[in-house]
């Protein structure tokens, strides 16, 4: 119910259009997801049955959380598909001479620092096994590296956020790679573009850095045993989701050539 | 709900050596090379293809290695497998009406 009405409170702050109402809308569905999310967690998870028990040699059950959650970074493919894509055909549409054109694209290097990026790519890299040997820990029941592992890819996770905010700040207010325009005679899309796809990505790896704290914080308090840490693997398969849309991210937006 | 029932499917616990830091090397030492390729002095369309390459190889280990797919029931990755079929059709389309490579 909660959920719903942040989501009806967000939709009237896109319609109307008012940030203020979006981001009430924001908090009020962000607020109620958490709440659920806590609150469902505190129970075992039911299995899926997927087409009945008749057929389970073929279809082996999985938890109806892990199914979820599968589910969930399926429409996160197609969130980040939509928005690379619509980046993509504005590149090509306004970087070709006719119309449309606005102004070649930016090098690799040019305006954004790829060996810092670089570096921000290796710590993600970095985040992602110790956020399985996190979860293989918590399978063993070793409660020690549960604990040191999980710290570690916070930890990991906050840098790669804090690169990311170094890196805009110096894009934004140095290099004045803004929303509306570009430094060298670059087409004016870029900014837009780059910020989009980023910014998108560095919001979901913020949400995955909540979502460690608060499992960090659970495994502090021996809150997860041998048989009962399915939040670990959640959060972990989450974590290495956004490390996966990283993976084609980094590439796309910093060393294709203009 | 019985916790039994929570964690007998799980196929992943049957696979107590999982080689995470090969791929972490592989990963990295993948990487490295992405950083070296698109500074080469080779064609476009050249640099794309080996850029999507090595960045499809290492979403493969990823996904397969450190979200366990490889391990889970094999129906359950018909799922990001119907994700990328779309995703696919949506590359499809905006490739047939690029200009520009």
């Amino acid at each position: 119910m909660i959920v719903a009405v942040g989501m009806a409170i967000g939709y009237v702050g896109i319609v109307t259009p008012s940030i203020p109402i979006l981001l009430v809308g924001f908090v009020v569905f962000v607020g109620g997801t958490g709440g659920w999310v806590h609150d469902d967690m505190r129970r075992p998870s039911s299995p899926f049955y997927g087409v009945g028990t008749a057929l389970e040699s073929t279809f082996p059950r999985v938890s109806a959380r892990k199914l979820g959650t599968w589910l969930l970074l399926v429409t996160e493919i197609m969130f980040f598909s939509a928005i690379i894509g619509a980046s993509w055909t504005l590149r090509l549409r306004t970087t070709t001479p006719g119309a449309d054109f606005q102004g070649p694209w930016a090098s690799p290097n040019q305006i954004l620092n790829v060996p810092l990026t670089g570096l921000n790519t290796f710590i993600l890299i970095c985040s992602s096994v110790t956020m399985v040997e996190a979860f293989a820990a918590a399978e063993k029941g070793d409660q020690r590296r549960l604990r040191l592992f999980l710290l570690a890819t916070l930890i990991l996770g906050i840098a790669f956020v804090s690169v990311q905010a170094y890196e805009y700040q110096k894009l934004y207010f140095q290099e004045g790679l803004t929303f509306k325009s570009a430094p060298y005679g670059v087409n004016p899309l870029y900014g837009a573009t780059f910020y989009a796809q980023t910014g998108v990505h560095g919001t979901h790896v913020t949400a995955g850095v909540l979502a460690l704290a608060y499992v960090t914080r659970k495994a502090f308090r021996g809150g997860f045993t041998k048989e009962n840490h399915e939040a670990v693997e959640l959060v972990g398969l989450y974590w290495h989701f956004v490390d996966v849309v990283w993976i084609f991210l980094f590439p796309i937006v910093y060393l294709l050539p203009a | 709900m019985e916790e039994t029932a929570t964690r007998e499917p799980t196929g992943s616990e049957a696979h107590a050596k999982r080689p995470y830091l090969i791929v972490f090397v592989a990963l990295a030492v993948v990487t490295v090379i992405e950083l070296f390729i698109y500074s080469f002095p080779l064609a476009h369309i050249e640099i794309i293809s080996i850029l999507m390459g090595t960045a499809t190889i290492k979403g493969g280990l990823v996904v397969g290695y450190y979200m366990h797919l490889r391990y889970e029931p094999r129906w359950l990755a018909f799922i990001p497998l119907a994700g990328l079929a779309l995703v696919a059709v949506l590359v499809a389309a905006l490739t047939s009406t690029s200009v520009h490579p």
